[in-house]
């Protein structure tokens, strides 16, 4: 009981428990805290208000404290749920704090939006263009000349062969200056970008 | 194929659903003619059928073992054994030595600091500094 | 010494079946196996079948050596072995499985070609009725698993690898070589020679057409028809040689002879005490197991799976959002990312660069889609129960994002 009433003394901090118990010990004088005993003391942190019992009167409503964590996958996201799903219902009932969503900065620069302004015969042009002349036609200029993504331009058509060649010995030509490290290094971001899909 | 099933194998949880008793078989080793024998041969005569039918899962073996103090040796599921020697005890010990062995898991003894050990993923999920409830300093 | 003394001693004691772990009785009975059976196949292949028609009818009593000629223990010896009976209880077996069931399930073909005394028929139905319980539990659970993960989550319950796992949790030994002097408690199989390469030779005989194209796609959905319960491919049954069955089979694995041990034990348990042992013992070893379901999933591209699904369920297209970060010019960053289809979040993921933080999310979003799983589950079998609820329908999914 004796450390109830010490904690009970303690000036009320924002993070009391980071502080030292005897307020008297400057930083210097301080002992080393490095055994078990002391830092369980140091870590034993009042819980939140939320889980307190008020004084003055009886509890008779629902503590709600979600955790600090990522939420489970077994845990189906309320869009994805069918829409004859008891849980649907259950949650709209819930406090959402889907307000902020809009001022979110987003992630990725690119607009995820779609234009669909390419007709049929711009694509056969853009065809054509590489194929006549793959060294200055490449799939970027294409992309920025027609106004649309390299991605696109990788779908509507293919590099000749020659093209294929050449830029594969481009390829084995940086690569052959590549030592041991930078090499294992490139190896290893590669099987890191594989984990991403893997994990838990 | 953009989705690809990992294999992978499950992991047994003894006692969830059928409980098998690691103890799989007892070999009681005793002498006719020594003296520190004497309680395990009454045992055997007397308290080992009561023993035996009380447990069904396990093999039990006697065989004499001449010129050498009684053992009950216990084998076990993860392949290990354990060997208690019985000599000069009285058949209600060795009763309580036999169950000892029987109730045995066949691991080595080793000090539980965890009250429970679990392959069960927390309710709460790892606490991460990211998310919950973000306190403003 | 004193250790050919203590030998000599016990042996006095112990049965004809607990000494066979003896060194000396070993090299005698390996000696007379050699002289009865591979120095002169054919003639004792006759004698077998008359002595074994005579051993089962129970009335002769059988002498010693025949027993060492038979290719597995009589049905009589069920009776003897402790070990056992002392399987049986310790799988909590009905009482209505008599142990020379049980004995019998223990036989594999490799050690008794003879379809009467091995466990082929029984392990056959196992197999059946596992596969059956377990892919009826798997998708009335998870109604929107993807094919690739059902046949993953299908292996990981009922493979060979879980059963021979379950197998040695069992505490079930294996004999040294098969023969009719062993003891009926243990596993008789005959093994593969030791340095031989199982998986040398690519499968051949298999059910598929056009199996020698080995550059031809081969989908998905092609291996529902074609394969087994977890994707592998089926050996076309090969026409028997002899009538009446009892041709030498090739030697197998440990991991073989257990997978059709726990089988077997499955059909005998259907045969001899019901549909409701069975589904309890299914229930006890298999089901009972622990598996994370999550783990199974491999996504290589998780972002644009995710805009085709969103697409195909026609709700917003996904927007990756920073929910939070730190040290974004360190060394080692941390962002969180979520991604949001309108104001609904969908999935959220933690990584070092933006990028991953979003795949991570993405894969935590779709995750999220395919590990949904109704409230109340309840499996067709469960209906065949007298005074059961009639059937409803379960929750059927479109089925898996095709790219």
């Amino acid at each position: 009981m004796a450390t109830f009433i010490n904690a009970s003394k303690r000036p009320t901090l924002a993070l009391p428990f980071l502080l030292p118990s005897c307020e008297s010990a400057s930083l210097e004088l301080r002992r080393c805290q490095s055994t078990y005993r002391r830092t369980k003391q140091r870590l034993r942190i009042k819980p939140d208000a939320s889980f307190g019992l008020s004084s003055d009167k009886i509890q008779d409503h629902i503590i709600y404290n979600p955790p600090s964590s990522t939420s489970s996958v077994y845990e189906t996201p309320t869009k994805f749920l069918p829409p004859n799903d008891v849980r649907r219902a259950l949650r709209s009932d819930a406090p959402s704090n889907s307000q902020n969503v809009d001022e979110l900065p987003p992630a990725s620069k690119s607009s995820p939006e779609k234009r669909y302004h390419l007709t049929r015969s711009d694509v056969e042009e853009i065809r054509k263009l590489r194929l006549s002349d793959p060294m200055t036609w490449s799939r970027w200029k294409l992309a920025k000349r027609f106004n649309c993504s390299p991605m696109f331009i990788a779908m509507a058509c293919e590099a000749s062969p020659q093209k294929k060649e050449i830029q594969k010995q481009v390829l084995e030509a940086v690569q052959s200056r590549w030592g041991a490290k930078r090499r294992m290094a490139r190896e290893d971001r590669e099987l890191r970008k594989e984990s991403w899909g893997r994990d838990a | 194929m953009p989705l690809k099933g990992i294999r992978t194998v499950t992991a047994a949880r003894n006692g969830v659903g059928a409980f098998i008793l690691q103890c799989k078989r007892l070999d009681f080793h005793y002498c006719d003619w020594a003296g520190s024998s004497r309680g395990m041969v009454s045992f055997l005569k007397h308290s080992l059928p009561a023993f035996a039918k009380e447990n069904p899962q396990i093999e039990i073996r006697v065989s004499p073992r001449p010129h050498k103090h009684p053992v009950i040796k216990g084998h076990y599921i993860n392949g290990r054994e354990k060997a208690v020697c019985v000599r000069n005890l009285e058949p209600e010990q060795i009763l309580q030595k036999a169950n000892l062995l029987k109730e045995a898991s066949g691991e080595k003894l080793k000090r539980t600091k965890k009250p429970v050990t679990s392959i069960n993923e927390s309710v709460r999920g790892i606490w991460s500094p990211y998310h919950g409830d973000l306190r403003t300093i | 010494m004193k250790r050919l003394q203590l030998q000599r001693w016990s042996s006095s004691v112990l049965s004809s079946r607990a000494r066979t772990g003896g060194r000396l009785q070993r090299h005698l009975y390996s000696s007379n196996r050699f002289q009865s059976t591979a120095s002169n196949p054919l003639p004792s292949e006759s004698d077998l079948a008359g002595e074994q028609s005579t051993a089962s009818s129970g009335s002769t009593p059988f002498l010693k050596f025949t027993k060492r000629q038979l290719p597995s223990p009589p049905v009589q010896a069920a009776r003897e072995s402790a070990k056992l009976a002392a399987l049986h209880a310790r799988l909590y077996l009905p009482s209505r499985l008599p142990l020379e069931t049980l004995a019998r399930c223990l036989v594999d073909a490799s050690a008794d070609p003879d379809p009467q005394f091995n466990n082929t028929s029984l392990a056959l139905l196992g197999n059946d009725l596992l596969s059956n319980y377990i892919s009826e539990h798997i998708v009335c659970t998870y109604p929107r698993l993807p094919l690739t993960v059902i046949f993953a989550a299908v292996y990981a319950y009922i493979g060979p690898k879980t059963l021979a796992a379950m197998v040695r949790e069992w505490g079930v030994e294996h004999a040294a070589f098969p023969g009719g002097e062993v003891d009926p408690g243990l596993l008789q199989f005959k093994r593969v020679a030791p340095g031989t390469d199982i998986s040398a030779e690519p499968i051949r005989g298999t059910t598929r057409p056009n199996e020698d194209q080995t550059t031809w796609r081969r989908s998905i959905t092609s291996s529902v028809v074609y394969d087994n319960e977890y994707g592998d491919p089926v050996m076309a049954p090969k026409p028997p040689a002899d009538p009446s069955g009892s041709s030498p089979q090739p030697p197998v694995t440990a991991e073989q002879a257990s997978c059709s041990l726990v089988r077997a034990v499955m059909g005998a348990i259907y045969l001899h005490a019901g549909r409701l042992a069975a589904k309890r013992f299914f229930e006890q070893h298999i089901l009972s197991r622990h598996l994370n379901l999550s783990e199974l999933f491999n996504f290589s591209q998780p972002v644009r799976d995710l805009a085709r699904l969103c697409a195909r369920e026609n709700y917003e297209q996904p927007v990756a959002k920073i929910i939070s970060e730190t040290g974004r010019k360190s060394r080692h960053p941390v962002f969180v990312v979520g991604i949001y289809s309108g104001k609904d979040k969908l999935g959220e993921g933690v990584g070092g660069s933006l990028v991953e933080a979003r795949s991570r999310a993405a894969v935590a979003a779709l995750k999220g889609w395919y590990l949904y799983s109704p409230l109340e589950v309840r499996v067709p079998s469960s209906t065949e129960e007298p005074g059961a609820a009639p059937w409803k329908p379960v929750y059927v999914d479109l089925g898996e994002v095709i790219v």
